[in-house]
């Protein structure tokens, strides 16, 4: 899952970046509304963190201009102007959450995850596919209730087919969604770790679609 | 009228101005009118002496003869009032003849009366006469025959001045009636133009009520060149209050911002290290937090305070509140229900209702289990106590609700009662401080759908 952090506070950002990155998330940082737009125009972020007070660009300006470009993935204000009528604003300017600051951080990533779950369509913080389970939570995943160890990297990437499981994910999406904006896109990773990954879940539970990408499915073994 | 008005000093000031003219003008009148009407009675028996004496003197020169023709009826119609009388002197006999019209008697002299004579030899004298009447008596004394039998005779016309007293006092009645109806006629009429005149001051009140009531934000009535340059002050008097306010409001918004980012990177920090240290800063820099909450709560309330009230409709408050909290609690499929007749308006500042209804709602959607009720509704006021008609808002959910202790505990900022829920405990009593700045009050009950049910009452626009 890949974040955006858009939060002109050096100190704050650098936080942000940290916890989420600790959450299992693929994060890029920018610290003003220009640079901002412009990362969340181009790139498939699955949640954006917006701060409203931004330099050059305030955040409520970068997320009509989204909006208004078709942009529709999930957005979280976090502002210090926590009264109702900027959280008004801010929802009807297409904001999906909203949290004031100070604010603790389970709750930020909580919400995080509540974004993440309702794009993807899942109602629960649990997400199923036949043996396996993935707790959104604790970001654990069990295979017939026995915890599977996974690296970060491999976590990410079966909490993102898990996410999007019964669906054809293919290879850029994949890169796009796992990585940060500067990681090398020609790289054969997303090989590897499927590879890995097979090794530690049934191994048919992911397929292979020649020209298309993966899919993760219940597989043949019920 | 009161004493302290305009109208009382511009009608006071007419009003003595009349009653002080109209009185020495009719003084003025009446004293030349007086003079004249006495003037020409004098004339009048001037005359009759003239001719009364030279008729007598027709008679031969040793003695007076008897007047025939004096054209003066009068004189021949017993106490009529005119008199005439030819007498001797100095006690020597002589011819006493009288005007009929004196019968029994007599005329008073004033040469008797110690008057002196004036340049054409007559003396004028008011005198007590005949009949108690008071009379106007003109005598001459001229000498009648020659050497021994010289004899002086005083010849005096006189007529009563009943006459001229009566149509004097006729004249000072008449004068009198028609000087008061001219005063109460300036007085009606000053009245008139006070009110016409001073009509205008009634639209700038009138267009004040309006400001103070927040139905205009600026007074916009047409008014009297005189008063525009007072209108012009007065719109930017307002003018600039309300740019005050909003700096004051943009300050405090901005002071929230840059204290509370640093105050997240503090937060996040000190729970990232789990010295005793970091627990200390951790925890002082939630009570910043709290008390930044607190006090900017209270200088958006201080900031609003004494500045012209406006009118909020509640109706689109409530939709767009409901739209937000519908997305922020998408998950929970909670189903909003509001029953807000349109029209209904709230006297006070949007953003205050908004926060009020924001928190209440939001509190309600976090402990409902599938349902948010808001109603909304203008009461009549309790005239016992002199309670004008308020607005009552009910947010209701069908959450677990309170126990009857919580419901009798006051509301206390940043105590939660339930700490279950994320939150920072100042929803409610943000809400009561907000109500209570507008005169207004908070209650907590049991809802009918099962939750908690929360009545705001609130000061209701007319």
């Amino acid at each position: 899952m890949r974040v955006l952090v858009l939060e002109d506070d050096r100190d704050l950002n650098r936080q942000l970046v940290a916890a989420l990155t600790d959450a299992g998330y693929a994060v890029d940082a920018a610290f003003d509304g220009e640079e901002g737009f412009f990362l969340g125009e181009t790139e498939p972020y699955d949640v954006v963190i917006l701060d409203t007070g931004l330099p050059k660009i305030d955040g409520i300006s970068v997320l009509e201009q989204w909006r208004r470009a078709g942009r529709n993935m999930p957005v979280i204000i976090l502002t210090a102007r926590d009264r109702w009528s900027d959280k008004v604003a801010g929802m009807d300017a297409g904001a999906d959450d909203y949290v004031a600051k100070p604010f603790h951080m389970e709750e930020l990533l909580a919400r995080i995850r509540a974004q993440v779950r309702r794009a993807s369509g899942h109602a629960r913080s649990d997400i199923e596919c036949g043996p396996l389970r993935l707790d959104t939570k604790t970001a654990r995943v069990t295979l017939d209730g026995q915890p599977v160890k996974l690296t970060s990297h491999e976590y990410r990437l079966l909490a993102y087919l898990m996410h999007h499981n019964d669906r054809i994910v293919s290879r850029t999406e994949l890169v796009e969604h796992l990585y940060e904006q500067d990681f090398d896109r020609d790289s054969n990773t997303i090989e590897v770790f499927i590879g890995r990954l097979r090794k530690k879940i049934p191994p048919d539970m992911i397929k292979t679609i020649r020209g298309l990408g993966y899919r993760l499915s219940e597989g043949d073994a019920n | 009228m009161r004493t302290n008005s305009l109208a009382f000093r511009l009608f006071a000031t007419a009003a003595a101005w009349v009653l002080l003219v109209l009185p020495v003008a009719g003084m003025i009148i009446y004293s030349l009118y007086r003079e004249e009407v006495e003037n020409s009675y004098d004339r009048r028996i001037g005359v009759l002496l003239t001719v009364i004496l030279s008729d007598s003197i027709d008679h031969g020169d040793s003695e007076p003869g008897a007047p025939k023709d004096v054209g003066e009826p009068l004189f021949e119609i017993t106490h009529s009032g005119w008199y005439w009388q030819i007498k001797p002197l100095d006690g020597r006999p002589g011819k006493l003849l009288l005007s009929r019209s004196l019968a029994d008697e007599r005329i008073p002299l004033p040469s008797e009366a110690k008057v002196e004579p004036n340049d054409r030899e007559v003396r004028w004298a008011t005198l007590a006469g005949p009949l108690e009447q008071t009379v106007r008596v003109a005598e001459t004394i001229y000498v009648f025959g020659e050497g021994q039998s010289a004899q002086r005779y005083s010849v005096a016309v006189a007529a009563a001045l009943e006459e001229v007293e009566n149509s004097l006092l006729s004249f000072r009645t008449r004068l009198g009636l028609a000087l008061a109806l001219a005063g109460i006629g300036l007085l009606a009429v000053n009245l008139f133009q006070i009110r016409f005149g001073l009509l205008p001051l009634q639209q700038v009140e009138k267009g004040l009520s309006a400001i103070r009531s927040g139905e205009a934000g600026r007074l916009d009535a047409a008014l009297p060149q005189e008063i525009v340059p007072l209108q012009q002050e007065l719109n930017a008097l307002l003018k600039s209050n309300q740019d005050i306010v909003e700096r004051a409001r943009t300050h405090v918004g901005n002071l929230a911002h840059a204290l509370k980012t640093p105050l997240a990177v503090i937060v996040n920090e000190a729970r990232d290290d789990s010295s005793s240290f970091a627990r200390k800063v951790s925890e002082q820099a939630e009570i910043m937090g709290t008390q930044i909450s607190l006090y900017l709560d209270r200088a958006r309330m201080a900031a609003r305070i004494g500045v012209i009230g406006r009118v909020t409709e509640v109706r689109p408050v409530g939709e767009s509140l409901i739209r937000a909290l519908e997305r922020i609690y998408q998950d929970r499929q909670l189903s909003y229900i509001m029953d807000c007749p349109a029209g209904t308006r709230f006297q006070g500042e949007r953003q205050d209702l908004e926060e009020m209804l924001g928190n209440l709602l939001d509190n309600a959607s976090k402990w409902a289990r599938s349902k948010v009720m808001l109603s909304v509704a203008p009461v009549a006021g309790d005239p016992a106590n002199g309670a004008l008609a308020a607005l009552e808002i009910r947010v209701e959910d069908d959450g677990p609700g309170l126990t009857e202790a919580q419901l009798g505990d006051p509301i206390i900022r940043g105590r939660r009662l339930d700490e279950t829920k994320p939150g920072s405990g100042l929803g409610h009593s943000i809400v009561a401080d907000l109500a209570h700045s507008y005169s207004g009050r908070l209650e907590l009950c049991r809802a009918e759908i099962g939750g908690l049910s929360v009545r705001l009452t609130l000061p209701l626009a007319s």
